[in-house]
């Protein structure tokens, strides 16, 4: 696919120096001082702005996880060098994270797929695009379309559409929207209480936060828009500090910055909610009488037997949710990942109801008015409906994209064993991931910052939004493909007459954009060329409130049954720890472990690097006779990882924590044999109202395995301590002042 | 002025029974024979450059191969970087560095011998400083290479020096390790000069004693023309004198200019007022220890049992353990020093040293260090050859240890703890040079004995001459007036 | 070359120090601010700092090693003993009770880079010059001119250089950087080579840039022009950077406001009210007197929780 376009003579500085304000006062927007942000397709088609020697900006939108920040890439003779936060953009206000800046190692990563593969036995075999399309077209001749499967992370903006359509010209075919790691049942219990799956939160507002295990600064849902909320909620308005609780029982980042960690027994969140509910009403605070019905059981002799939490703790905690308001309670991954997680998510959800946040630190969020465009996300549930399809046969071809199942997935779905009964398997991928070493077509796409796009972001920070994404530089390889251009030429298959006029993605991309740019903000009398050269040059719109829905109102306290929440201390005499998977903020799910900036970034908590590990409370590390650096096999009822020791009191002793995303066996020089991988061993328990796996249920036994290895972090032997200097410092409140700080 | 010698018989020698026997039992003589004739002196020390024991060519070899090791370690960590050397951004320093003090240490011994002494007419000193002064200047040669092999960039070792350059670029003079290239560089040329100088009239002998071969062309270019006239040695006596004052205080400068490598720097444990003289004395502690081994050896290999006889070494040996606890005390001032002073970062430093990861070696090296030379205060054990070459070499690993228990325990124990790091044990790169080190110092001392005189002719010929006219006066019952000066 | 040029690049060297009255600053001081109670620990001004100043990633190994590269480390505290790794002590630790006591007022995160300190350690022991300070306040390291010697890293009191231990880009042996990796390359800096000793730099690159202009302009480098890598990807905004010498300057009101002047080591702040001082501002090892020009601003915990 050749860029032909004739584009030059839209292709001029743009005299846009709004966006550039943060990195030049100066105003000077020539192209020589590189602060300017231009339109690309790409520096071939635009030579005049590959002078050697200087920057051109270009706006895009980062695709490492899907918050949807929109960022720049600094642009010098063709290569993108650094990426930076779009200031335009709501959601990210000119920031990005670790991760974020890690795309640019995945765009340059020396272990990307080059050409289309076809299977030849073991081997892989290169092939043309033109062989490839043509095979998929043989391939997809006499299958019915309910026999077509499409399997894909989350989707959303123009690509997303075309999905649909693709999915809808094939007839009845099923598109399985799967991730690994994300909030369902949280959504479900949000939709349920307060009417919408993903409400905006406002942290900066509120004075308190109470958080049962949600890792808002480290991986949870948006975090770089939260870990700027969290900033201005730690100034305060007034120099009244906002307090952060954090419930869970295994320290996330964010517990590692609460001023209070709360170590609770695992799958007792929702008790502890519950209680605290109790409490307030006993202290006198105004609590609804559904709730309080609800919460009459939970005495706080109650709550500290089974939740473990010291009834000091619980009191304070309560008096000053009843003394500073808003707060805001937020219920996150460790919460939501049990059998009762919907109860527990649902106990906690109430919890916010009663202390009146709803409508203040927690209110309607923005939505698109264009449905074909929406994000669409799921969880692990859709991943078993697919397993079992595969298994019965009723699956003839897949294409995967955009997540790696083989790896993520847990053993009793068999995946990789269904996977063998579908005669035809597409995968779309960048790198020989676990998933595309079972394939039998492996289609080599365009990374983030070669390909066009856009996306809607599920967490909305302001006004609703779309992003868009940019090529930022030309394909390193030739033979790769953008999705959007794959799926257009799929398309052009089944439907030639509607898609041929479109010569590539950028060119549907454009057409949709331009023909809708007055719902999109712009006035009729914009020529197209400017509305898409501004669009792009921005790299976002920002919907007018009139088409963006934000006047809903969050639903009204729900009239929940009694909750059942489980006995605490079911023991289990066989496998008697917790399992707590960890989202590592930096590998997530596995998808970003061949990157060496993110594994040589040390886990904030432990300072490990290159390695996964498994936290055991010091205690426990007594009773089993372990110290650090020791390996210890984990056993569950699903399966044996080996993986070594790090003894850390940021866990409840009844429970044991493994990162997720490790021990790849597969995805490159960087990935491949770091770690283990505790998605192997994680048991088939369900959460009992939305189906999705339960990812903190499992129990593991942890025996002795004689090995030992020195452990590769960052800090030293003295570990966290300070010998006795003047290094880190803290304060409390009442000894500091805040409020004429600068 | 004639002579009368009581007993002109030629000295037996039965050098193979003398070994580890002690004496002969008519050698109550001090520090030399009267009985030996100067015809003797001269052809036993020309004669040691023609046979040595067969011992003396296997001793090369080892030492061809150890530097091999060397060679082979250097060029590997030469060319993939100084990361084999396993150290690591807390343990910056290593095995290397400590290896250099040692070595600069070792040196200090043959000052002492050769000018400290020289100006306190200690007479004994006659037989042995001029190899000690050969191991000084090869110590520094040996000191010299680990800078080389310790810079990251060794190929840019001339920024050091403050040479004249278009850029208006120069050398940083506030840098102990500026004053360390400066010292070090004055030292090795003097001392090198002061060897050689002293050579000069032994030189003019080999030179009238050989009569063909490389070595004629050698001795007769080095000679520089001596002739012995008076005018000769008076020149020659005053600028051996002045050499000799300037060298002392070059060499307690030198190793006091090492030791501010350390106590210039705030690195708690290398910060200590006393480092100075406590560096001082250790050198002279180990350098003599060292001297002490080479005794020993040269003794055996080049029969030079009649020279470097027991009553030099008890005087020697005496010498060490005077140093030795010398240097005991400065040791424990220094320890007194930081115990009770306010500095808690050198404090722990200490405590951790005592207790920490690298305790046994520091335990091992204040065994080695303090304890063991109490050994030489005994009589008995004072010309027992074994004793003092296990004890003497015994010392020398003290000595090193001690070096590098300044440098690595320190290093990983610093201001800030998220850095400490206790276990970075330096990879064979680093104790193969080291190796090396020591074979290519004994390699140039057995070159240098080979074919220079590895004892004083002259000065030999003086005390001989002044123990002659003492026994003369014994004999004759009447004092002796002049000694051999 | 002359004696008289000795003498004078002599003395020009060591004017540039915080004490003794005269500010020859030229107009510029950088200096940085981090406020800890907002830091988070999300690495993500490190990763941003790989990016920026081409740091190599040494892997598994070499990190065990010692020899990582993160100019910018963020360290990790807890305020508490340090738990026991010996199992003896550990069990008796434990039975003392302590072993129950949960982390549970947080961790404390510390971002600790260069503090580009204005008497710097490590200026005055390098043989041959290659660290200096510069006339805008920078401890500046020069790669060309460094021959290894280490001992910067010796007398640096926070261990904040980092020596180049092999040659990492090298492809025969250690190349950190295989193609097209090495494409992301800043050519605004250099890739530093083996043997040399490297550290952050305040992104000097950045610096330079704008102060070309700004004198192109006859003026000084306004506040909010230029931004360092770690700054400019710090989401919660916990590190501000500028010219203190600038009255605008967010970083030179924090330093006024929290009474922590550059050229003291001992705060008039802290002198009589000791820990109570109710301002945040301090600097690490402030005692060692280096004058770093980093300000840390205390953690806060909130007390009635």
């Amino acid at each position: 696919m050749e860029n032909n376009f004739n584009r030059r003579d839209f292709l001029k500085v743009l005299g846009w120096g709004g966006a550039a304000v943060t990195l030049s006062a100066c105003g000077n927007t020539s192209v020589e001082n590189g602060t300017e942000f231009v339109t690309s397709h790409s520096t071939e088609a635009m030579p005049e702005y590959a002078i050697p020697g200087v920057y051109v900006h270009f706006n895009s939108t980062c695709a490492q996880c899907d918050g949807g920040c929109s960022i720049f890439g600094r642009v010098r003779e063709g290569r993108v060098l650094k990426l930076e936060g779009n200031p335009e953009s709501p959601i990210n206000k000119g920031k990005i994270c670790g991760l974020g800046q890690a795309a640019l190692q995945a765009h340059y990563n020396p272990d990307r797929i080059t050409h289309p593969m076809l299977r030849k036995g073991d081997q892989g075999e290169t092939i043309t695009w033109d062989q490839a399309f043509a095979l998929i077209k043989d391939k997809l001749t006499g299958v019915e379309g309910g026999e077509v499967a499409f399997l894909t992370g989350a989707t959303s903006g123009h690509t997303g559409a075309l999905l649909k359509n693709y999915v809808d010209a094939l007839g009845s075919a099923k598109h399985y929207a799967y991730e690994a790691v994300t909030p369902t049942v949280v959504r479900a219990a949000n939709k349920k209480s307060y009417g919408v799956e993903m409400p905006r939160l406002h942290i900066d507002k509120a004075r308190v936060v109470v958080s049962f295990g949600a890792d808002f600064l480290g991986a949870w849902v948006s975090p770089v828009n939260f870990t700027q909320q969290y900033a201005k909620f730690r100034k305060g308005s007034d120099g009244m500090r906002g307090v952060l609780v954090q419930v869970e029982s295994k320290m996330t980042l964010t517990g590692a910055n609460a001023d209070r960690w709360l170590c609770i027994r695992p799958g007792t969140e929702g008790i502890y909610a519950l209680g605290l509910i109790n409490a307030l009403g006993a202290k006198g605070f105004k609590v609804p009488a559904t709730a309080a019905t609800i919460a009459r059981d939970y005495t706080a002799e109650r709550v500290v037997q089974e939740t473990g939490v010291s009834a000091e703790h619980t009191e304070k905690l309560v008096a000053i949710l009843m003394q500073r308001t808003p707060s805001l309670v937020l219920v996150g991954t460790a919460a939501e990942g049990y059998a009762h997680g919907s109860e527990n998510a649902a106990a906690i959800t109430l919890l916010n109801h009663v202390l009146g946040n709803v409508g203040k630190t927690m209110v309607y969020p923005a939505s698109v008015p264009f449905p074909q465009i929406e994000p669409k996300a799921g969880g692990r549930n859709t991943l078993h409906a697919l397993s079992d399809d595969m298994k019965q046969g009723k699956v003839k071809v897949l294409f995967t994209y955009g997540s790696n199942p083989v790896f993520t997935s847990n053993p009793s779905v068999e995946f990789k064993e269904n996977l063998q009964k579908v005669p035809f398997k597409v995968v779309l991928t960048h790198y020989r991931d676990e998933t595309a070493m079972e394939a039998d077509l492996v289609l080599p796409l365009d990374s983030v910052l070669e390909d066009w796009g856009s996306s809607v972001p599920e967490y909305m920070a302001e006004t609703a939004q779309i992003n868009i994404q940019q090529a930022l530089s030309e394909r390193l390889y030739p033979e790769t493909r953008g999705f959007g251009d794959v799926l257009l030429a799929l398309l052009k298959q089944r439907r030639p007459a509607e898609y041929d006029k479109y010569e590539d993605f950028y060119a549907y991309l454009r057409n949709a954009m331009v023909t809708n740019k007055v719902a999109l903000g712009a006035s009729s009398g914009t020529s197209d060329d400017i509305f898409w050269r501004d669009t792009v040059s921005r790299g976002i719109i920002k919907l007018p409130a009139t088409t963006a829905k934000v006047s809903g109102k969050l639903a009204a306290i729900p009239s929940l049954a009694k909750l059942t929440l489980p006995n605490a201390f079911a023991v289990d005499e066989a496998y008697p720890f917790h399992l707590i998977p960890y989202t590592s903020a930096h590998v997530r799910d596995g998808r970003h472990a061949n990157i060496p900036w993110l594994q040589e970034s040390p886990d904030p908590i432990t300072t490990i690097v290159w390695d996964s590990w498994i936290e055991i409370h010091p205690t426990t590390a007594i009773k089993l006779g372990v110290v650090e650096g020791d390996i210890v096999e984990v056993a569950s009822r699903s399966g044996a990882i080996k993986v070594m020791v790090y003894v850390f009191k940021g866990i409840h002793p009844d429970a044991v924590s493994i990162p997720m995303g490790y021990g790849h066996e597969a995805m490159g020089r960087y990935a491949k044999n770091v770690g283990s991988n505790v998605f192997k061993i994680l048991d088939s328990i369900f959460d009992r109202e939305t189906g999705e796996l339960a990812l903190h249920e499992t129990r593991v036994k942890v025996t002795k395995t004689g090995q030992k290895v020195r452990i590769v972090k960052d800090e030293g032997p003295y570990g966290g301590g300070q010998a006795g200097k003047r290094i880190a410092l803290r304060k409390t409140t009442d000894k500091v002042n805040l409020s004429k700080e600068v | 002025m004639t002579l009368k010698i009581k007993d002109d018989k030629p000295f037996l020698r039965d050098t193979s029974k003398m070994l580890w026997d002690g004496e002969p039992a008519h050698a109550e003589v001090k520090d030399m024979s009267p009985h030996i004739s100067f015809a003797q002196i001269t052809s036993d020390v020309v004669n040691s450059l023609e046979n040595p024991r067969p011992i003396y060519w296997w001793a090369i070899a080892v030492c061809v191969f150890m530097i091999a090791v060397g060679v082979a370690c250097e060029v590997y960590q030469y060319r993939t970087g100084l990361g084999v050397s396993n150290k690591s951004n807390t343990n910056v320093w290593g095995v290397y560095i400590a290896s250099f003090v040692f070595w600069v240490g070792v040196s200090h011994a043959g000052t002492l011998l050769s000018a400290l002494l020289h100006l306190t007419h200690s007479d004994w000193r006659k037989s042995v400083f001029r190899y000690a002064e050969a191991m000084t200047t090869f110590a520094l040669m040996t000191a010299g290479l680990f800078v080389l092999v310790h810079l990251g960039r060794m190929w840019q070792v001339y920024y050091v020096m403050p040479y004249p350059n278009e850029r208006g670029v120069w050398s940083n003079f506030q840098s102990p390790l500026v004053w360390d290239m400066f010292v070090i560089g004055t030292y090795l040329t003097c001392s090198s000069i002061f060897l050689y100088t002293g050579m000069i009239p032994d030189l003019a002998v080999f030179r009238d004693n050989i009569h063909d071969g490389w070595r004629k062309k050698l001795y007769t270019f080095l000679a520089m023309g001596w002739q012995g006239t008076d005018r000769h040695w008076r020149n020659f006596r005053v600028a051996y004198l002045t050499l000799s004052v300037y060298l002392i205080i070059l060499a307690v400068s030198g190793h006091s200019v090492v030791s501010s490598d350390f106590a210039m720097s705030q690195q708690p444990g290398f910060h200590i007022t006393s480092f100075p003289p406590y560096f001082v004395v250790g050198a002279l502690y180990s350098g003599n220890a060292a001297l002490i081994t080479v005794f020993i050896v040269l003794r055996f290999m080049f029969r030079y049992e009649q020279y470097l006889n027991m009553d030099v070494l008890r005087k020697l040996v005496r010498l060490t353990f005077a140093l030795a606890m010398i240097w005991t005390y400065l040791h424990l001032i220094e320890m007194a020093t930081v115990w009770y002073g306010h500095d808690t970062a050198a404090r722990d430093q200490l405590y951790f040293k005592a207790t920490g990861a690298y305790a046994g070696w520091w335990w091992l090296f204040n065994f080695l260090a303090i304890v063991c030379p109490w050994v030489m205060a005994f009589r008995r054990w004072q010309t027992n050859l074994p004793v003092q070459m296990v004890l003497s070499l015994l010392l020398n690993v003290g000595m090193w240890l001690e070096r590098w228990m300044i440098v690595a325990p320190t290093l990983g124990h610093s201001h800030y703890p998220w850095t400490f790091d206790f276990d970075q044990w330096p990879s064979f790169v680093q104790w193969g040079i080291l190796f090396a080190s020591f074979g290519w110092f004994a390699l140039l001392i057995l070159i240098f004995c080979k074919v220079f005189p590895a004892v004083s002719m002259y000065e030999l010929k003086e005390l001989n001459y002044a123990r002659k006219v003492e026994a003369h006066h014994a004999l004759v019952g009447e004092p002796a007036t002049k000694g051999a000066h | 070359m002359s004696i008289a040029n000795l003498l004078q690049n002599w003395s020009r060297y060591r004017d540039t120090h915080p004490y003794g009255g005269a500010k020859p600053h030229m107009g510029y001081k950088w200096a940085m601010a981090i406020d800890m109670d907002i830091c988070t620990g999300c690495n993500a001004c490190s990763v941003a700092c790989y990016a920026e100043n081409n740091l190599a990633v040494v892997g598994k190994e070499k990190f065990l090693n010692g020899k990582s590269m993160h100019w910018l480390r963020i360290e990790r505290y807890w305020h508490d003993t340090p738990e026991p790794t010996d199992p003896l002590q550990l069990t008796a630790y434990t039975a003392s009770g302590a072993g129950k006591h949960f982390p549970d007022q947080g961790a404390h995160f510390l971002p600790i880079m260069c503090q580009h300190c204005e008497a710097a350690p490590c200026e005055t022991v390098c043989p041959v010059g290659a660290t200096n300070h510069t006339q805008d306040g920078i401890n500046s390291q020069i790669y060309n001119r460094c021959v290894g010697s280490r001992y910067c890293l010796v007398n640096c009191p926070y261990k904040v250089r980092y020596f180049n231990w092999y040659n990492y880009q090298d492809p025969a042996t250690e190349n950190v950087w295989p193609e097209p990796l090495n494409q992301q390359l800043n050519p605004d800096v250099t890739v530093r080579s083996k043997g040399v000793m490297e550290k952050c730099t305040f992104c000097v690159q950045r610096l330079r840039a704008v102060m070309v202009d700004a004198r192109t302009e006859e003026r000084l480098v306004r506040e909010g022009e230029v931004q360092t890598a770690c700054q400019q990807a710090c989401m919660a905004g916990a590190i501000s950077f500028g010219n203190m010498l600038n009255p605008d300057s967010r970083v030179g009101k924090q330093w006024i406001e929290q009474g922590v002047n550059i050229a003291l080591d001992v705060q008039s702040k802290n002198e009589h009210v000791g820990d109570n001082t109710p301002k945040r501002g301090y600097r690490i090892l402030e005692n060692l007197r280096p004058y770093p020009s980093v300000m840390y601003l205390e953690q806060v915990r909130e007390s009635s929780v």
